[in-house]
């Protein structure tokens, strides 16, 4: 980070001098070793700073022999919830991981799939996967991965007798055997898989096995060992974590010279952070301060339209909702472009379909429904439930404004002649466990949620969240269900892509969700680097350079 | 009752404090929506994932055998294994602890080195300007919310003026101490403590420095209206001795008190401190925990928390018996 350095120069300089002048005593103590330093900003050299991360080496304040080093720090709203690449399921701790651990594929800032620790993958004839490894790679320890660690990392995902009951388990897909041959792994499934590889692009993260297996869970927490662009030089639990560009990595060393990820939950803290030079990139910087971090000199928004769809769900088996009248009347009534203006400041898109443009299945075709009060009270009227009073639930601060959004698109639904609509907000973990219910009974209404499809696949949204035997279902429609079974069966990819389509007109005719919009990543990022978000979330520092 | 029985007989008191303590941080995940396996599995986990992450984290088994178990563990030392990070409780907490305790004892003494002084002079002249002003900054004081005060030290002292750091935690006292030890550059170890630590610990520390001064002002005035200042002035004493050796001396021994409980109080409250400047305490730790249903990292902290207060309290008691031997007989 070298502003920030420039800075803390200057900051430490000044009290430096003040300390000196003020405290005969201390600075005596100092004697030489202060001398030494000059005030030149070499505090990285001496030691003693270079544990927190955003003050270690400095010296690229010019004209004092520094040696020049690009420091990156990265500040997010939560740390990591440990080191094991396989046993979480959140985005904050798969980037800090990430940085660590790759799969065998990858995916583009865009989220097309590339090679990753694989270098070609293809389809067998019998309809199984099978990825050939590079020659040479090894792991930060130096050993060489083999297929058999590979085999072993698949497994301890998808077995829970391998050694953890990981959350990823259902990533990979329904994998039934590992086998392993000359530089290759084939992985089967339980009959065919038309989406094996966007799977494996977004999960999947390469553990060695001896590894695993000598270290004990709380060991593998807080250490790290895999083959990804950066080593772990320093872990802190919950404070920050330290990491060094791993030298030998098989795609080129990344320019960055020393990474620091930290976490500030309050937004304001992670702005002013950046303000203050001490950060080069934070996450999630809410609209309303978006206008102090551009109208500042120091750092700009750089936003990304995200994978993570927003919307409101109605379940079809409970009045009114169960009136298809009703649905689309409730789409009419919410005026989806003026929340995104004037809600999230512009950041978002409007959608109109469960599938967000550019993943798989995406139907150019269908339009949202436009803001139509009259046509939502006509609908209404129609769908004979006039008069009646309707509650959305809403998680708290679990989305990007959720609680503001879900009061504006009541407040456009409650003034309706002929529909009352209230908010009520629920602490996120108490909805999810009502969400998540194995009965479709037990499920809220009405209620906002949002979705993020890291496999850029129309299935994986509409599956889960609308097919009958989805594990978020609100929705049980023959001809959706088969249309759905056909896209998982079809071989042929361009017949897989029209059959997502024809679902996601279904699902917008159906209107079992209020469509609402794509959410934005929007990240404040230091003038001094250069660096690009990606559409999954995923923060990949190893592509940041110096401005 | 002898002293050593007092002390006893408070120690029982404050094991069965800590005890109750447990039983209620125990009993509180179960009143609590929302199970812990939301936090750990992904929202489409199918039901059999879910049932064998329950099965991990030993959720299945029946509430009595997992508060046994719980209790069991802890007598051993063994606050459990953290549901979210896989890493053991009594670790997490104990790496956290010396930043909270750090963070509480700077605030204390940013508290005293401005009460102290504060409530002196506003006693001594008392309806003068200056004892508006210091009764006004500490009516600010009590009725400022810390996240705020937070936020705007950080805007004007951090972004606007770059002088001390937004958040986070650069050195600690140990590396102050070490840089002694080993000879390294001492001043910029300590500035760079400072420039992380001063914030936060006024943050922290106004409300408490606001209680200490009307505590002490009006303590003072109480002293200097006693006979025996009179009759020191009476004797001619210079005014200075009077309320420095005198007055001061006998208004401190409730502050000292107070000082105490608070420190205790310190470290439980520190929670919105440390999460509007990052520092990396046990506040961080509960905030986090919360957030992620971690109940075990949560259980351990609150207990961790609950029973430093009871041990200030109980220390307080025992100096406070030392001193007075009356309060034993009581």
């Amino acid at each position: 980070m070298p502003t920030d350095n420039d800075d803390h120069v200057d900051r430490r300089t000044v009290l430096k001098y003040a300390g000196t002048a003020g405290a005969v005593g201390l600075a005596g103590c100092a004697g030489g070793g202060d001398g030494g330093d000059g005030g030149d900003g070499s505090d990285g050299g001496d030691g003693m700073d270079g544990g927190d991360g955003s003050d270690g080496s400095d010296g690229s304040d010019g004209g004092d022999g520094g040696d020049d080093t690009f420091e990156l720090g990265v500040t997010m709203g939560q740390m990591d919830s440990g080191l094991d690449p396989q046993d979480h399921a959140e985005t904050n701790t798969e980037i800090i991981v990430g940085q660590l651990y790759e799969g065998l594929l990858d995916r583009d800032k865009q989220g097309g799939i590339i090679a990753g620790l694989a270098d070609e993958w293809e389809r067998t004839e019998d309809g199984d996967v099978r990825f050939m490894l590079r020659d040479g790679l090894t792991f930060h320890n130096g050993d060489e991965v083999t297929p058999q660690d590979v085999r072993y990392s698949i497994r301890r995902i998808v077995f829970e007798d391998v050694g953890i009951a990981s959350p990823q388990s259902n990533d990979l897909g329904p994998v039934t055997e590992v086998a392993t041959g000359d530089g290759q792994v084939t992985v089967s499934f339980d009959g065919y898989n038309p989406i094996a590889f966007q799977l494996f692009a977004t999960n999947g993260p390469i553990v060695q096995q001896s590894w695993i297996e000598e270290n004990g869970s709380d060991y593998i927490n807080r250490n790290a060992n895999g083959t990804g662009p950066f080593r772990l030089t320093n872990y802190e639990s919950g404070n920050q974590v330290v990491y060094e560009p791993n030298e030998e990595y098989w795609d080129g060393a990344p320019e960055v010279d020393e990474l620091t990820m930290t976490a500030s939950s309050e937004s304001s803290t992670r702005v002013n952070q950046l303000l203050a030079e001490e950060t080069d990139i934070v996450t999630n910087v809410p609209p309303n301060e978006v206008s102090r971090v551009n109208s500042s000199d120091v750092a700009t928004i750089n936003s990304v339209p995200s994978a993570r769809i927003i919307f409101l769900q109605m379940r079809y088996d409970v009045e009114p909702f169960s009136s298809q009248q009703f649905r689309q009347a409730m789409n009419y009534a919410v005026d989806v472009e003026s929340i995104i203006e004037n809600v999230l400041n512009g950041f978002g898109n409007i959608t109109g379909q469960p599938t967000l443009e550019g993943h798989v299945g995406y139907n150019p075709d269908i339009d949202p429904y436009p803001y139509d009060p009259d046509e939502a009270e006509r609908l209404v009227e129609e769908s004979g439930h006039a008069g009646v009073e309707i509650t959305l639930q809403t998680p708290i601060g679990r989305y990007l404004r959720d609680v503001e959004i879900a009061q504006a698109a009541a407040n456009q639904i409650d003034s309706l002649s002929n529909v009352s609509c209230e908010v009520q907000q629920r602490e996120f973990s108490s909805l999810v466990q009502d969400i998540t219910t194995g009965n479709i009974e037990d499920k809220p209404h009405f209620n906002l949620l949002g979705w993020g499809n890291g496999e850029f696949d129309g299935s994986q949204t509409m599956t889960p969240l609308m097919s009958s035997e989805g594990a978020l279902t609100i929705l049980k429609n023959d001809d959706l269900d088969a249309l759905l079974n056909e896209a998982e069966t079809t071989q042929d990819t361009e017949e897989r892509v029209d059959i997502l389509q024809e679902a996601n007109q279904l699902a917008h005719d159906l209107a079992p969700w209020v469509f609402m919009h794509q959410q934005f990543s929007v990240y404040g990022v230091s003038n001094e680097i250069s660096w690009e978000p990606r559409a999954d979330e995923f923060i990949d520092p190893d592509t940041a350079t110096r401005q | 009752m002898s002293f050593g029985r007092f002390v006893l007989k408070r120690s029982l008191q404050g094991i069965g404090v800590v005890w109750g303590v447990v039983t209620v941080v125990f009993a509180l995940r179960f009143v609590t929506p929302g199970s812990p396996i939301n936090a750990v599995a992904p929202l489409d986990a199918s039901q059999e994932t879910r049932q064998a992450i329950a099965a991990e984290l030993g959720l299945d088994q029946p509430l009595y055998i997992q508060y046994g178990r719980y209790v069991f563990e802890l007598l051993q030392g063994d606050m459990g294994r953290s549901y979210i990070r896989g890493q053991e409780v009594t670790t997490l907490v104990f790496e956290r602890l010396p930043a909270t305790i750090e963070l509480a004892v700077a605030a204390s003494i940013v508290a005293i080195v401005l009460a102290i002084p504060l409530g002196v002079i506003s006693a001594t002249r008392r309806n003068e300007p200056v004892d508006y002003g210091a009764t006004l900054l500490s009516l600010g004081g009590i009725s400022t919310p810390n996240f705020w005060l937070g936020i705007m030290l950080i805007l004007i002292f951090a972004v606007e003026f770059n002088i001390f750091n937004t958040s986070g935690r650069g050195a600690d006292v140990g590396d102050v101490a070490l840089s002694v030890v080993n000879a390294e550059p001492f001043v910029g170890t300590l500035l760079t403590w400072l420039a992380y630590i001063t914030l936060p610990s006024i943050a922290l520390g106004t409300y408490f420095m606001a209680l200490i001064t009307r505590l002490t002002r009006s303590g003072m005035l109480d002293e200097l209206s006693k006979g025996y200042v009179q009759a020191a002035r009476a004797k001619g004493l210079p005014r200075t001795l009077i309320r420095y050796k005198h007055a001061l001396r006998n208004t401190l021994i409730p502050v000292i008190t107070v000082l105490g409980l608070q420190l205790g109080t310190l470290i439980g409250g520190a929670v919105i401190t440390e999460a509007v400047f990052s520092w990396p305490g046990l506040g961080t730790l509960v905030i986090e925990s919360i957030n992620q249903r971690d109940w075990p990292a949560l259980q351990g902290s609150l207990i961790v928390i609950g029973t430093s207060f009871v041990l200030v309290n109980i220390l307080v008691d025992v100096v406070y018996a030392y001193l007075d031997p009356e309060v034993v007989t009581d």
